[in-house]
């Protein structure tokens, strides 16, 4: 049942401002839907009188239900739980269904972000990404936002490690979990050395996820990153790329990936030129051949200076 | 421009190949969308016109039929949306912001009007590139998107790319720029929308486009960042944007572009790229949507074919992968 504002008392004193259509085509009668036109009428007015209250925060929430992109009115709602100082408490529990109905909206989690950052403190979001996690679970803005969170509150904790293996074990191919990873583990370093103790535990877990699905790029991602970051030389990954990718056995190879660093292992390796060759036309010919272009370039610096073959 | 979806879909998979681009149904496809005001969609999209109206008339430039839409309107339209601050919002009534700023200037220069608005709005250009300098933190060198304070690899990009355009990037801190940019790198080669961000290849050509408008892209690891930008490509040959996601048409531009900047366009197999574009098309109504199938709309419809005129489809004007607008206008605004 749409609110009709023309037909309440509440807002009697509000001359609602029509569409000002500055197109190319005049605007004619159109079949603008009702309801939302006269919402936004009264939204328009309400906006040059600047009026701060609790009908026009009621105005807001049905506009935004109705249209949720329309990042003016998040812009004006805000304002308005500012000036009247609202109960910033209330606001989240609107927005927790509100942001479940509309995964993809973008100013929702500004939104969120700046409330929570007022209110100082994290408490009830964990359940709630987690719910919002559910949905889509590698939705760009709930991640950043679960950044963003660690950040604000300093949750670099042991909590926040086991939550993201649990959602890397629900799904290893979820590449936001395995970059959520880093910035836990790597990424609050900046550029400090990390412990021995720690680029072991890394290098083992990005193993045994590859270990289970010896295709998923992610952990191979990953686990190429912690060997660069921690200043080890690739050859350190030969025997466990060799489970995977072994020249001797060229139609047993159970990951391109693995080929590729067995490529560039041994093009680092002065004797072992052929051998690299070898696995780039593997690649190129039968196990990654969309990317021929891509491997028969890395084919070509084989034979130019040592500089330019340092790939990974 | 509206952001109305359809009515149209895209053929289906199995849609012979050996399909063309169909550029008439593609013109009237766009010619249509400003006829739909009837649709509640057209208003729902509102805070979006702004943006459709420069992917609608980039499409139509780079098809070569640059006066499809009628220029005049265009211009009275942005005009409607400027604020006193310089700053445009998506429509009359709607909030400055970066976005709708940087698009408008993108129309100004392909239109070739920067003379036209400053006739009718005296030292508009200035008062535009002084919005978008207000916009930086000069601490951070990063970029809000408006007075509220969000901040995005996104913005930071677009205004490089109006202020450049406008001849005035002299009004930012480009170094603080190149700096913040470089801290969102990760590991796997790639960036994202802030430091530790995972790298998304939207993400990506915001970065690249950013340091190569600076003359910066010494900083970028390109054996690196060009391999995760071909492992993209899928085996029906289109583009993902994350690793393990599905294929979409935009990623034909970001992926692409970001390649084009790093001279490794060859790294991925443009033919089947091509093929799974055509395939995206409306072949009856016009139009192209996110993958065969799909509803079309004309977000798709321009980086599809911008994507298309990065593989030298014949018959396309040349687009600037750093800028998503034709080569010729750029040459103009550039010098170069």
């Amino acid at each position: 049942m749409p609110i009709l504002y023309g037909a309440n008392p509440t807002w009697a004193d509000v001359t609602p401002v029509p569409q000002e259509d500055g197109g190319p085509h005049p605007l004619a009668a159109i079949a603008y839907a009702e309801e939302y036109s006269e919402a936004m009428g009264y939204l328009r007015a309400v906006m040059a009188a600047n009026e701060y209250s609790q009908r026009v925060l009621g105005l807001t929430e049905h506009i935004i239900s109705l249209n949720p992109a329309h990042y003016t009115v998040w812009l004006y709602r805000a304002k308005v739980l500012d000036q009247i100082g609202a109960n910033l408490a209330d606001e989240i529990s609107w927005l927790n269904p509100t942001a479940l109905q509309h995964l993809k909206n973008y100013q929702i989690w500004h939104h969120r972000q700046t409330i929570i950052d007022k209110l100082g403190s994290p408490e009830g979001e964990g359940p709630f990404i987690s719910t919002m996690l559910e949905q889509d679970s590698k939705n760009y803005h709930v991640w950043s936002y679960r950044q963003w969170l660690v950040k604000r509150f300093d949750l670099f904790d042991e909590a926040e490690l086991a939550w993201t293996e649990s959602m890397i074990e629900a799904d290893a191919r979820n590449n936001s979990a395995w970059n959520h990873r880093w910035f836990l583990v790597v990424g609050r370093k900046g550029g400090q050395a990390l412990e021995e103790s720690i680029v072991d535990r890394e290098i083992q877990y990005a193993k045994a996820a590859i270990r289970k699905a010896p295709q998923n790029q992610s952990p191979w991602n990953y686990l190429g990153g912690v060997v660069r970051r921690a200043q080890l030389p690739a050859s350190s990954l030969k025997d466990f790329v060799l489970e995977f990718a072994d020249l001797d056995e060229p139609d047993k190879v159970f990951s391109s990936h693995a080929l590729d660093l067995l490529a560039d292992i041994y093009t680092q390796d002065e004797d072992k030129k052929d051998e690299a060759r070898k696995a780039l036309d593997l690649l190129a010919v039968k196990y990654d051949p969309i990317r021929a272009h891509y491997w028969n370039y890395r084919k070509g610096l084989l034979d130019s200076s040592p500089a330019a073959q340092q790939i990974a | 421009m509206s952001l109305v979806s359809g009515p149209g879909r895209a053929g289906m998979a199995d849609t012979p190949v050996e399909l063309q681009l169909f550029v008439d149904k593609h013109v009237r496809y766009i010619q249509s969308l400003d006829t739909r005001k009837d649709e509640l969609e057209y208003w729902l999209t509102e805070h979006l016109r702004l943006n459709g109206l420069y992917w609608g008339i980039t499409a139509l430039h780079l098809l070569g039929q640059p006066d499809a839409l009628p220029r005049q309107g265009i211009i009275d339209f942005l005009l409607s949306c400027l604020h006193g601050n310089g700053g445009f919002g998506a429509a009359p009534g709607h909030d400055a912001h970066m976005l709708y700023t940087v698009s408008a200037v993108q129309i100004l220069a392909t239109l070739d009007a920067f003379d036209e608005f400053e006739e009718r709005i005296k030292g508009g250009r200035k008062r535009i590139g002084q919005y978008i300098a207000d916009l930086q933190d000069r601490e951070t060198g990063t970029f809000a998107g408006d007075e509220w304070g969000e901040r995005d690899t996104r913005f930071l990009y677009g205004a490089l790319n109006a202020l450049s355009l406008m001849g005035l990037l002299h009004l930012v801190d480009v170094e603080k720029a190149v700096e913040h940019v470089h801290s969102c790198a990760n590991f796997d080669g790639g960036y994202g929308t802030r430091p530790g961000s995972e790298s998304h290849a939207g993400q990506v050509f915001t970065c690249v486009g950013a340091l190569t408008i600076a003359g910066r892209l010494d900083l970028v690891d390109q054996a690196k960042l060009g391999a995760w930008l071909s492992e993209r490509q899928l085996k029906n040959g289109g583009l993902n944007g994350r690793p393990e996601k599905k294929e979409d048409v935009c990623y034909s531009w970001w992926v692409m572009s970001s390649l084009a900047m790093l001279n490794k366009l060859h790294w991925i197999d443009g033919e089947k790229l091509t093929a799974f574009i055509l395939q995206c098309q409306d072949p009856e109504g016009g139009g192209l949507a996110d993958r065969p199938g799909d509803m079309v709309d004309v977000f798709h419809t321009v980086f599809g074919i911008a994507g298309l005129s990065l593989l030298k489809y014949p018959g396309l004007q040349e687009v600037d992968p750093v800028y998503c607008m034709p080569r010729a206008v750029t040459k103009r605004c550039l010098g170069k």
